[in-house]
């Protein structure tokens, strides 16, 4: 009978003190709003292998900054390239940006401060290429606007 | 809604135990572990005649998965080791392995060699042997291997969107516990149904044991297939 109470109280405190915060909001915080960008950088890295979905997500991503964004591509305010992780000369950039695998990263420059943030999303997206041409678009213009 | 666009919104809730778990399915039926879970669906399909052994073998087998999810989530939020350094050489070295171990478990399972040196009359290996025979082990183990190959898409899900999540809540545990379940639920939910449904035909056509036979040479072909896959996508 008294083990009933102990593993009651148990699960009372997991309850009551552990699992909410499981099901709380999520709020992640972006220090960087409204802040001006010098210059972006739109990195695709891969590996020399490469999978189906790695490719397609490349690429995309190349057709998007060079259609809508084919003026700020000729000044250098956003720099685009595939970078193979695999390879020595890249190595300090994968370090830089914290790559953990295939993967699509905006990087900011304001000034001397720099700040690397992978896009997750756009591997939803893959199967239509509108939707991930006119997500990653929006995404670009926020980041160029300093959001 | 489409389907990738409910994954890709649930996946990234904002309530974490959501989140966690829609990363896991979203995992489940990448192309990687979508192969790796057909081969433990059928390992765990091989004894059709008993439902209850079924559904534990696949509980075993999300638990070896679990073990290693939670083991690295740990290293990586309890000890601060580096998730880029996993990251790069569990996929540098991963599926390396994996290919032709399950070309050998396969080709041990059809039986055509027969290896003798297996054969030890201490107990401990029998103690082994009696496991093997009942799959708890095998199952246990196949999930700890197979949840350590990792692909670029199920890469991107453990180590760009889960470790993430699991930091920001500073837990190594519950977080990569609810992801390994869900990576698991399919081969749970799979494995009852293809069980339930071929041992009544084997009972109808009064030939369980003999289905079992040729079950065991299916997994074995299977465990031969995603193993060439493996050992063709590497090297």
């Amino acid at each position: 009978m008294k083990r009933r109470y102990y593993v009651g109280a148990v699960v009372l405190i997991l309850l009551v003190f552990i699992v909410p915060k499981y099901f709380m909001e999520d709020v992640i915080s972006d220090s960087s709003v409204g802040t001006h960008v010098d210059k972006l950088e739109v990195y695709h890295f891969h590996a020399t292998n490469q999978c189906y979905s790695c490719i397609t997500m490349g690429d995309y991503a190349e057709e998007t900054v060079n259609t809508y964004f084919a003026d700020e591509l000729e000044s250098g305010k956003i720099i685009f390239d595939h970078i193979n992780g695999d390879l020595p000369e890249n190595r300090d950039l994968v370090v830089k940006y914290g790559v953990t695998g295939s993967s699509l990263w905006l990087g900011t420059h304001n000034g001397d401060e720099f700040n690397a943030e992978q896009n997750t999303n756009v591997w939803y997206k893959i199967n239509n290429k509108q939707d991930y041409m006119n997500y990653l678009k929006e995404i670009i213009e926020q980041k160029l606007a300093g959001n | 809604m489409s389907f990738m666009a409910f994954m890709e919104t649930m996946g990234t809730s904002s309530f974490p135990i959501v989140a966690a778990f829609f990363i896991g399915l979203m995992t489940a039926i990448s192309p990687c572990p979508l192969a790796t879970n057909i081969t433990a669906i059928a390992y765990v399909s091989k004894k059709m005649s008993n439902s209850k052994h079924t559904l534990l073998i696949g509980f075993l087998y999300t638990l070896g998965k679990m073990f290693t999810y939670v083991g690295l989530a740990s290293l990586i939020v309890f000890f601060g080791m580096q998730t880029q350094a996993i990251s790069l050489f569990l996929q540098k070295y991963g599926e390396k392995i994996l290919g032709p171990l399950l070309l050998i478990i396969g080709i041990l399972m059809l039986d055509i060699l027969k290896l003798h040196f297996f054969k030890s009359s201490n107990k401990l290996n029998k103690l082994k042997e009696k496991l093997a025979e009942k799959g708890f082990l095998g199952a246990f183990l196949l999930g700890v291997i197979f949840a350590l190959a990792f692909c670029p898409f199920s890469a991107m899900l453990f180590f760009g969107m889960l470790i993430p999540l699991a930091l920001r809540m500073g837990d190594g545990l519950i977080i990569p516990g609810v992801f390994a379940l869900a990576t698991g639920l399919p081969v749970i939910i799979s494995s009852i149904i293809l069980t339930k449904s071929v041992s009544k035909l084997g009972l109808i056509i009064n030939k369980v044991q003999k289905l079992e036979l040729w079950m065991r040479r299916i997994v074995a072909v299977i465990f031969i297939l995603v193993g060439l896959y493996y050992t063709l996508r590497v090297f």
